[in-house]
């Protein structure tokens, strides 16, 4: 049951993306704006294909503010594990913590993303035991950074670029970017990457050109919307 | 089976004094149901209210409440299944209500048929309710014997049907008052004055519904015709029972014998190879009321631990015991082979895995509400909102399968889609900015259309609502954030001619997801 995590890259460079995934991540969107790459991001972090579906708590407004799940679009993002998506609304906050716990640690799940959550840090502790416990991967994902404290070994912040160019066409965009930065990490210095999804495979790498020269993505104030 | 007549402790009138309940029949006001101090000063079922007042001024009568008289013959006949799993309302006449136990074989569980007579009645006295009742080889008679026996408590030995009812008036066969009248005239006043007579004779004499009635009843109540009940709930397969000499007086106690019922049940579903699909736990009130608290299971499952925290999870605290309850059932309302579903699984993880998935679905479920967890199954359909239905989620879910050269699609869906305002428009092209939710946004590249037609062949609620073609552009705005649009409508092709004096119907565009 317990997932057999990615060979990790050589160590001792701190600008090496980390790919591998840690029981408990915090994503979180540079901007409102930006939360539609901060699930893709999350997706591809649960991108998971051990024949256990993937849990998505949320509140019910969720959907009314987000949008609703789109389930060709998640298997597009998340893969194997997105396609057998259990959607749990839940309403108040206690009720969606416990639901998130109660899946992760059922070993039922591979992953398990918990939505508009501001948990307490004991609260992420008990979320990253029970990942631990279900051997399955937990993302907390947020509308917008929060500096509160976490038992999350890596917080990310991402935000929307401009997509790579097409390769046939200028006015259509390419391949579709996103800047991930690694603002706070247990197991190594911070950093920051532009990633761009694989057209092969469907999963976010290091865009070529910016891999390993150790230069920061690029960071732009953005108006918030 | 139990003689029922209505009890009502809050307005209950003070002893001894005559009191009725005032229904309506027709135009008139007559008197549906009394207490002993009304009958005995003379006043029957059926009089017209002002004929019962003239005659007993001081008489205290009450609306009559017919619904709230079936909830609660209802509610006792739940509580009545302590005795029998299956057990039936009886309403044919008024103020002869009632109700039918099936004890087929159980009646030695409780000592014996006098024995469970005399505790069924205790009871019953004890929660208010004065009772009458009998025992029988055939519904009929059980119903005749508990209604017109000369005591509360009657008994017709088996096979001793025809003896135990000769005695009894004909309106014991459950008649029409024309039916019993109608005999009357012919002396036949007593069931035995029927056993004598030829069944044609009988059929043929007393023409029409009430000569085939008579000849029914007779044969049902004597057991050579068969007779169906409809019970008020369908008795369950799989139960385990508890009783208890002192009441349970707060859920602390239920809760401290589910586990001992979970094993029960478990076992008797072990047996067969069967798991529950939803569960009931039944608290049997001493004031003769039941309460329940059921959980659906999305797969069978037979684990105790599993079923004891499904319906802790539901909250044992919503059992209101009152003043107590005696007995605690737990049952399988319906059970499903366990064998088949483990057989369409491969290996023995797959089994552990599915098994947990189905228990964790149950206890979201339990927890939230039914519908609060959901998964999505595609539909036919390329409308995007609905090409796909997110259903109660289920272990045995298919899962969503896309093809490698899907057009892409978004996260998220806005459902319904939401309007966006279009600047710098052209004819069937792009518009260079929008307006979504009151944030304007360049539009940088983008890449379309995608052309879904309409599905035409769904009715319209207004003809100006009809849909229409639909091109879809996936856009990104100049800070790299990607959005589904689309135009519904073309450009003064599609719709037909507006009618006088109506402008014509624009495209109008939409926002109907985001990309990542």
């Amino acid at each position: 049951m317990t997932r057999t995590p990615p060979q990790p890259l050589p160590l001792g460079q701190a600008e090496i993306f980390p790919a591998d995934v840690c029981p408990l991540e915090e994503v979180a969107a540079a901007a409102p704006a930006d939360l539609a790459a901060a699930l893709g991001f999350a997706l591809d972090r649960l991108a998971v294909d051990d024949g256990r579906p993937l849990a998505f708590v949320a509140p019910a407004a969720w959907r009314r503010e987000r949008g609703r799940p789109f389930a060709r679009g998640l298997v597009q993002a998340g893969g194997a594990a997105a396609s057998r998506l259990i959607w749990i609304a839940a309403d108040k906050e206690a009720q969606a913590l416990w639901a998130l716990e109660e899946a992760l640690k059922s070993g039922a799940v591979a992953g398990a993303i918990g939505a508009a959550l501001a948990p307490s840090f004991v609260a992420t502790r008990r979320i990253d035991f029970a990942a631990r416990a279900g051997g399955a991967l937990a993302v907390l994902l947020r509308a917008q950074p929060g500096g509160d404290l976490s038992a999350a070994r890596r917080r990310w912040r991402i935000a929307s670029l401009p997509s790579a160019a097409h390769p046939f066409d200028p006015q259509a965009p390419g391949a579709p970017r996103l800047t991930a930065e690694l603002t706070r990490r247990r197991d190594g210095p911070p950093g920051a990457w532009t990633l761009e999804k694989d057209d092969e495979t469907g999963r976010f790498r290091v865009a070529a050109g910016l891999a390993g020269d150790g230069v920061p993505a690029r960071r732009t104030r953005r108006r918030a919307a | 089976m139990t003689a029922f007549r209505r009890a009502e402790p809050a307005a209950a009138p003070p002893e001894g004094q005559p009191f009725a309940l005032i229904g309506r029949e027709g135009q008139r006001q007559v008197l549906t149901a009394l207490n002993p101090a009304a009958r005995a000063l003379g006043l029957r079922m059926g009089q017209a209210h002002a004929d019962a007042r003239a005659m007993v001024p001081d008489l205290i009568g009450l609306p009559a409440r017919p619904d709230q008289d079936r909830d609660a013959l209802r509610r006792l006949a739940l509580w009545a299944e302590r005795y029998a799993p299956t057990v039936a309302t009886c309403a044919l006449f008024p103020g002869q209500e009632g109700l039918f136990l099936d004890m087929t074989g159980g009646a030695h569980l409780f000592g014996g048929e006098a024995a469970l007579l005399a505790e069924m009645r205790a009871r019953l006295a004890a929660a208010g309710v004065p009772a009458r009742v009998a025992m029988a080889d055939t519904l009929g008679a059980a119903w005749a014997l508990a209604r017109f026996a000369p005591g509360p408590e009657a008994i017709a030995p088996p096979g001793a049907t025809r003896e135990a009812l000769a005695d009894l008036p004909v309106a014991a066969l459950r008649l029409q008052p024309a039916a019993v009248t109608l005999l009357g005239r012919f002396g036949l006043r007593r069931i035995g004055d029927l056993y004598a007579l030829p069944r044609a004779g009988l059929a043929r004499r007393f023409r029409g519904e009430a000569g085939l009635a008579v000849v029914e009843r007779l044969d049902q109540a004597l057991g050579a015709a068969g007779e169906a009940v409809d019970p008020v709930r369908p008795p369950p397969v799989y139960r385990a029972w508890m009783v208890f000499a002192e009441p349970l007086l707060d859920t602390a106690g239920v809760d401290h014998r589910l586990d001992d019922l979970a094993r029960e049940l478990a076992r008797q579903l072990d047996r067969d190879g069967q798991g529950a699909r939803r569960l009931t736990l039944t608290a049997f009130r001493v004031d003769g009321r039941a309460v329940g608290l059921s959980a659906g299971l999305s797969a069978p499952a037979a684990r105790p631990a599993h079923l004891t925290r499904l319906l802790r999870e539901k909250g044992l605290e919503h059992l209101d015991l009152g003043f107590g309850a005696d007995a605690l059932m737990l049952s399988a309302d319906r059970a499903e082979p366990l064998a088949a579903r483990q057989g369409e699984m491969t290996g023995e993880r797959a089994v552990v895995a599915a098994d947990a998935l189905a228990a964790l679905i149950d206890r979201l479920q339990a927890k939230l509400g039914e519908d609060a967890v959901r998964q999505p199954v595609l539909a036919e359909s390329w409308t995007p909102e609905r090409s796909e239905r997110w259903i109660r989620a289920s272990p045995e879910a298919a899962a969503v399968s896309v093809a490698d050269d899907d057009p892409a699609r978004p996260l998220m869906l806005f459902d319904p889609p939401e309007p966006v305002q279009t600047m710098a428009e052209l004819p069937d092209g792009l518009p260079a900015q929008f307006v979504w939710r009151r944030v304007a946004r360049k539009v940088a590249r983008a890449e379309g259309p995608e052309r879904l037609s309409a599905e035409w062949w769904r009715p319209a609620a207004r003809p100006e609502r009809a849909p229409r073609t639909r091109d879809y552009y996936r856009v990104e705005d100049q800070d790299g954030r990607r959005y589904w649009l689309f135009r519904e409508g073309l450009y003064g092709r599609e719709d037909a001619p507006p009618a006088e004096g109506e402008p014509p119907r624009e495209p109008t565009w939409w926002l109907h997801g985001v990309f990542a």
